[in-house]
């Protein structure tokens, strides 16, 4: 009788330390999600493949340390994956990033992951919540596929949508994060704190294992194949080439870097929705908006500050999330993407 | 086996065996860790060591990789140095080393033909090379532009102690072989 006081007394204790213990929230999602998903679940987790390391074999940074711009030992044409929120503006070195390829941080007082896949040339930002993401050592199309410590939902970078685990179907909550160089991002944000080396991992952080992109050599190259198998096979530009997408509940739009440059602003419809992508010379990427009311935007009355950009109707527009990727990588993911390339002069 | 450990023995006692083992173990050993990627480009001159994360030394990356815990910079080369990554290179490199040597020795004997276990030193150091090639940064595949990591990284696993079986098998047939012939 002794005994099973005991037991029970044991099992009360534990089970009452258990619930006092802190358990991680999931991240915030979307459920549906506010992206386009091409393919069933079923068919990608078909596709995911190993990347050859384990989970967390390539470790993201938890703790996360800066310095101030001046401190930076960074060259102008150097890539960086710029963040600014809520005031606060901050730049991770490619260098750093393709070895961690995720950042778990506090930025302007919100818990943001930083994300950049290599192997497809992508950046793009999630809000966490109280949880962190890790690389969970897969791929999907060549795309880092993530997971998350709370719940270990497994999450396509490039997708947003988790494929795998409790979380399935359920979308992730999205911020911009900028693709640009180092001397670019410092001009626009003189006041920008800089990831450190200091991650608490060893790495050889001054050589990419990829190659080069500045200039784009080795992995980075237009012209070099990709290294894992796609859903999907476009061929209409080099692999690597760069485009900026655009995703919508209605499906997805590319436009090539080349096209964004020379045009400047690109008014594109999606299926009745009409969208207006703006090219941003000082860091030479897009500002996507969806343009409800059809405003006709003028580039050359546009300003870009480290607010965004601003001028006439920009105050009617919606801003829509946006980044670059490589073609072979977006044309897997979205094989019905809408693609506007540089119209040829008559 | 107490007469196949003499063999062994008596070829790791001759200067000229040991030598050729050595060699063979040094230069094994740095091709394996340059390309798992422990030992690359991006030195900046001079020379400079820092050990900060000793408590990684356990952790593993990958399949039969770990994490560095040091960095040691040498002119134009950078060694991110994982204790475990290296013992492991070496002791592939020693028994490919023992194979080659232990094959030669058959070979210079005149009453058999020694090709077989010649050649397993060789043909041990494919599979001893493809675990050092499939590491997280599958340089070999960027060069040569082949989209078949996938296939490499998901065989990974079986690379090393494929590598290990066929080398200490191979020494195995050569020594057997070698005690056999009265070596």
């Amino acid at each position: 009788m002794a005994l099973h006081i005991l037991r029970y007394s044991t099992l009360s204790v534990s089970l009452g330390l258990a619930s006092m213990l802190p358990a991680q929230a999931s991240p915030p999602s979307q459920d549906p999600p506010q992206v386009p998903v091409a393919y069933s679940i079923e068919e990608f987790q078909e596709a995911i493949r190993s990347g050859g390391p384990g989970k967390d074999g390539i470790p993201s940074i938890d703790r996360p340390r800066f310095v101030s711009a001046s401190q930076a030992t960074l060259s102008e044409g150097d890539k960086v994956i710029g963040v600014y929120h809520r005031g606060q503006a901050r730049a991770y070195p490619q260098r750093i990033l393709v070895w961690h390829e995720i950042v778990n941080d506090e930025v302007g007082g919100d818990s943001l992951s930083i994300t950049y896949c290599p192997l497809t040339g992508t950046a793009l930002g999630f809000k966490r919540g109280e949880t962190e993401f890790g690389v969970s050592g897969k791929l999907v199309n060549s795309n880092l596929i993530m997971y998350d410590r709370a719940t270990d939902s497994e999450w396509p970078q490039i997708l947003g949508v988790a494929i795998d685990g409790p979380m399935v179907d359920q979308g992730l909550e999205e911020f911009r994060v900028f693709w640009t160089t180092w001397g670019a991002w410092q001009e626009r944000h003189p006041e920008t704190e800089v990831l450190t080396e200091d991650t608490g991992y060893v790495r050889n952080y001054r050589r990419d294992p990829y190659g080069s992109y500045d200039p784009p050599s080795g992995y980075y190259a237009p012209d070099s194949r990709r290294l894992f198998p796609v859903m999907q096979r476009d061929d209409r530009f080099p692999p690597k080439t760069v485009v900026f997408g655009v995703r919508s509940p209605e499906g997805a739009l590319a436009i090539t870097q080349q096209a964004l440059r020379d045009e400047g602003v690109v008014d594109l419809t999606l299926g009745e929705r009409r969208y207006t992508v703006i090219h941003d010379p000082g860091l030479d990427t897009g500002w996507a908006f969806y343009n409800p009311e059809h405003v006709d935007i003028q580039p050359a009355e546009l300003d870009f500050t480290a607010e965004g950009v601003s001028g006439p109707g920009i105050a009617s527009l919606e801003a829509v999330n946006g980044f670059e990727a490589m073609w072979f990588a977006w044309a897997a993911f979205y094989p019905d993407t809408y693609l506007h390339e540089k119209q040829e002069q008559p | 086996m107490k007469a196949m450990a003499r063999v062994l023995v008596r070829m790791l006692s001759r200067p000229g065996t040991l030598l050729a083992i050595s060699g063979i173990m040094v230069l094994y050993t740095l091709l394996y860790l340059w390309l798992t990627g422990d030992i690359a480009g991006g030195g900046r001159g001079g020379w400079s060591t820092a050990f900060p994360a000793w408590e990684r030394a356990l952790q593993m990356r990958g399949p039969f990789q770990f994490e560095p815990v040091g960095l040691i910079s040498f002119g134009a080369l950078v060694w991110t140095f994982s204790p475990l990554n290296t013992l492991l290179a070496a002791i592939i490199g020693l028994l490919v080393g023992v194979n080659i040597v232990a094959g030669w020795w058959l070979r210079m004997r005149p009453r058999q033909c020694g090709l077989g276990s010649a050649s397993s030193g060789w043909v041990a150091l494919l599979p001893a090379l493809l675990a050092g090639g499939a590491c997280c940064a599958p340089l070999i595949l960027i060069w040569v532009g082949l989209p078949i990591a996938g296939i490499v990284a998901g065989v990974a696993p079986l690379l090393m102690p494929v590598a290990l079986l066929i080398l200490t098998a191979g020494l195995w047939f050569s020594l057997h072989r070698l005690t056999r012939e009265g070596a």
